[in-house]
């Protein structure tokens, strides 16, 4: 079975991410999301989406699933993997002062999930004190360490975004569509032979022929990519013709061998604003020359 | 008619000023009619004279305030621990002070297991192992084939075999936090945290919930309390779903189940939400599981450096602890839960920890008026005269964790927060003196359940090593049995009911083979327990 993606919402009480699961919840992106919850209280679905509600679980007429997680995290991803159909994403609501990195890690370590970022919505405006808040401020902060993707809400139209360069190297985006951020973390990069015209905040790359390449210069290459470059997958080969899995989400890096063989090709999403393809292409130059075998 | 059955007993210390020793108490109707002597119930009419306890001391059931239901399921797996602990059916299980030991007992399991079940242990602490820390190479001599998994005393941690690493396919390759590597860049077997743990009790089938909440679970948690002198006891932090609470019911219900179960509903989201369904649930309760109460965990453990501690912090410069609900959150869940007179057990280690719930139930008491709202601060293990003087100031009651003193005491002073907050940590002392509503407690299963260790831990506050962890705050042995007894009872609400022998009161009772009274307080976790009478039912071990 296809291991299912997981995306972990973070973000303080309050930060705007029930906002962005009604959004996620409501728009037209195609897929079948189950989102898991901490309570209903703010879930707010459209009459005409609604196809069946109980205590536990909202179902939409698009596909989508809300489920309430209870208070063991883990038991809800447990249920989740035995669900049947498998949701074609997971989206897991943390709580308000938790450490997302302790969820989003369960799907680097299952091998029946896979790892599809942590995003981390920040209340712009109110950000600056609560992160000077003694009690609090400390955790607010590593949650945003944690991010591969800080998402800002309630940002008043012309004022600065919140300076948060020193807690994390991850994008920044405000006031988006959901659709957005689904097709960074949700959607596989479109290949070079099925791409459509990538919408106009994305800018789509592919790489192909001979990528050989494992282990620490792999990962060091990757990690040097222009930050605008969200997300890559893809296969690569080792000098023992053996085949590796290729999974990159922001911040996280997964290399794991891969019984199937496949193709070496790597594809890739990244955002307009933050990245041009020259700079991708200036990079890949480099960086494929380096992991030559 | 009821009967009417008069037992006798060597000595019977009620705990009520009233009558504080008696010989015989009888008992209708399970609840007590009359204490005193032989014909302490001749005017109620035929009396039926019971001497079967006649070789004992009685005392009140003991109450245990503050522990969790899957002290009785966890022995499902095999235990690894370092201290002597008995299982619910009786059997000692020795400490295991080696690896060697460890690797020893199981083996022996091993040998009795069907085929393809696994291996699962629990209670391992390598703080106490000398030499190698345990690994996956010392788990494969066990077995090569058969998946083991040995989870730590806190929970938090597990080491599995290499049957087990590659069932969650850890390998070489794998890079993920929490899956502890050698220095050749294998596993060593080590899983830390959840995530790293969760493929693995996914397809070992380890399930905490179904640890607190199937039928077995249950019986068992009655059998450990059965053996400590309980017969009232707390589930601290209970999901209590619908089918849960049916079980619960339908178990506790048979006449012969020999236990009162208070479990406290988890606090999570909407306080409005959580505690229309804390009403409900307490709408459900029966006269032997007693429901309403919500349970809020705020901060973490002083010896996992996640309480969160007020200056100057932890010795070690470890940074401050880790909140489970933001102050906000815990600010506007006491005012919700005060508000709609829902009563509140809060967990509370660090003393940056209780000082935000205290400010927050008093916040919470400015706005809505319940002078006998009857919360409790749990653990409150760095509480000082301050803290203890505000919370007589609004009716809080504590209930402290004198258990540390003994299993982590020395830790404390070396490693967490110093001697000198160390030597006034669970000050039952201070506490009693400021005229709080006072409990001590074990939290079974992370220290074993036993009213009468804990109160010899609060009498003598002794450390594992012998040091005598700040000797002004000990207490006597007639407030320890308080504490284990009335004031535990009174910290759940039920000091009308149970607590002490009193005429109308349940006939709830320890059974022991001593008087703690006339043993010497160094002596007195040695005291026997013979068994509990439940509702005139005696329960004989």
């Amino acid at each position: 079975m296809t291991p299912l993606p997981m995306t972990v919402i973070s973000g303080y009480l309050g930060a705007g991410k029930t906002t962005l699961i009604n959004q996620l919840l409501a728009e037209d992106h195609g897929l079948k999301l189950m989102i898991l919850v901490n309570d209903f209280g703010a879930i707010n679905i459209d009459a005409e989406l609604l196809a069946s509600r109980d205590e536990d679980t909202i179902a939409l007429t698009n596909g989508c699933v809300c489920c309430t997680m209870g208070a063991d995290l883990f038991l809800a991803l447990g249920d989740a993997l035995d669900r049947f159909p498998r949701p074609d994403h997971l989206i897991v609501e943390a709580s308000g002062v938790a450490d997302p990195a302790r969820i989003a890690n369960a799907a680097l370590a299952e091998p029946d999930m896979r790892y599809a970022g942590i995003v981390t919505v920040v209340d712009g405006p109110a950000f600056p004190a609560l992160r000077e808040d003694p009690l609090i401020g400390p955790q607010v902060a590593q949650q945003i360490t944690r991010a591969d993707l800080v998402w800002v809400s309630k940002q008043p139209s012309g004022e600065p975004l919140p300076e948060v360069g020193d807690l994390t190297a991850a994008p920044v985006l405000s006031n988006q569509s959901a659709i957005t951020l689904l097709d960074l973390v949700a959607k596989d990069p479109p290949t070079s032979t099925t791409a459509p015209t990538p919408h106009a905040a994305h800018i789509a790359w592919s790489a192909s022929g001979h990528i050989a390449a494992t282990g620490h210069a792999l990962r060091a290459a990757l990690d040097a990519r222009p930050k605008g470059l969200f997300r890559i997958k893809g296969f690569v080969t080792d000098s023992n013709a053996e085949t590796w899995q290729v999974q990159v989400v922001g911040q996280q890096i997964d290399i794991r061998p891969c019984a199937a063989m496949a193709k070496p090709m790597l594809v890739g999403i990244g955002l307009a604003a933050l990245v041009r393809q020259e700079e991708i292409d200036a990079w890949w130059a480099t960086a494929s020359g380096a992991i030559k075998v | 008619m009821s009967e009417i059955r008069v037992f006798e007993a060597k000595q019977i210390l009620t705990m009520d000023p009233t009558v504080p020793e008696a010989t015989h108490v009888a008992v209708r109707d399970g609840r007590i009619l009359a204490v005193g002597d032989a014909r302490c119930a001749d005017e109620w009419g035929a009396v039926t004279h019971d001497t079967s306890l006649a070789d004992t001391v009685l005392m009140p059931g003991l109450v245990e305030g503050h522990a969790h239901m899957m002290a009785g399921a966890i022995w499902d797996y095999v235990y690894c621990g370092y201290h002597d602990r008995i299982d619910p059916e009786g059997t000692l299980w020795d400490g295991l002070s080696s690896l060697e030991a460890v690797i020893d007992r199981l083996a022996k399991i091993e040998a009795t297991l069907p085929e393809g079940a696994p291996l699962i242990g629990w209670g391992l602490d390598p703080i106490f192992l000398p030499g190698d820390r345990l690994g996956r190479v010392h788990l494969d001599t066990v077995s090569s084939t058969r998946p083991i998994a040995i989870l730590f005393s806190n929970f938090h941690l597990m080491c599995v075999n290499s049957a087990a690493l590659e069932l969650a396919g850890y390998s070489q390759s794998t890079n993920v936090e929490g899956v502890v590597k050698g220095a050749d860049g294998a596993p060593t077997g080590e899983l830390q945290e959840m995530a790293a743990m969760f493929p693995i009790m996914r397809r070992l089938g380890i399930d905490f919930r179904a640890l607190s909440q199937k039928e077995s679970a249950i019986r068992s948690y009655a059998q450990v309390a059965t053996r400590a002198g309980v017969t009232t006891v707390t589930d601290l932090f209970s999901q209590l779903e619908d089918e849960d609470l049916d079980v619960m019911l339908a178990v506790s219900g048979e006449d012969a189940f020999p236990l009162r179960i208070v479990p406290a509903l988890a606090a999570s989201g909407d306080p409005k939400a959580l505690a229309d369904r804390a009403l409900a649930l307490k709408a459900r309760s029966t006269s032997k599981v007693r429901l309403g109460a919500v349970k809020l965990m705020t901060d973490g453990s002083i010896q996992g450096w996640t309480a969160r501690v007020k200056w100057p912090g932890y010795v070690g410069g470890q940074p401050n602890g880790i909140w489970n609900m933001a102050p906000e959150q815990i600010k506007s869940t006491c005012a919700g839960l005060h508000a709609a007179g829902v009563q509140m057990h809060i967990h509370v280690n660090g003393d940056e920890a209780s000082e935000v719930v205290i400010d927050a139930l008093s916040d919470a008491m400015r706005s809505a008026s319940w002078p006998d709202h009857g919360h409790v601060l749990q653990h409150g293990q760095m509480m000082d005269d301050a803290q203890f003087r505000r919370c007589a100031e609004l009716g809080i009651s504590v209930n402290l964790f004198a258990n540390h003193l003994w299993y982590f005491g020395d830790q404390h002073v070396a490693l967490t927060i110093g001697a000198d907050r160390a030597n006034r940590m669970d000050a039952v002392r201070a506490a009693l003196d400021a005229g709080l509503t006072v409990g001590i407690h074990s939290d079974a299963p992370v220290t074993p359940m036993g009213p009468l260790f804990t109160a010899w831990c609060a009498v003598n506050r002794q450390t594992m090593s012998g040091k005598t962890l700040g000797e002004a705050q000990s207490i006597t042995v007639p407030e320890a049995l308080y504490a284990i007894t009335l004031g535990a009872a009174q910290t759940l609400k039920l000091d009308d009911e149970i607590g002490s022998i009193t005429v109308g009161k349940r006939a709830d009772f320890a059974v022991l083979g001593a008087n703690p009274l006339d043993t010497p307080p160094s002596a007195l976790r040695d005291v026997p327990v013979l068994g509990t009478v439940f509702g005139g039912h005696p329960n004989l071990l």
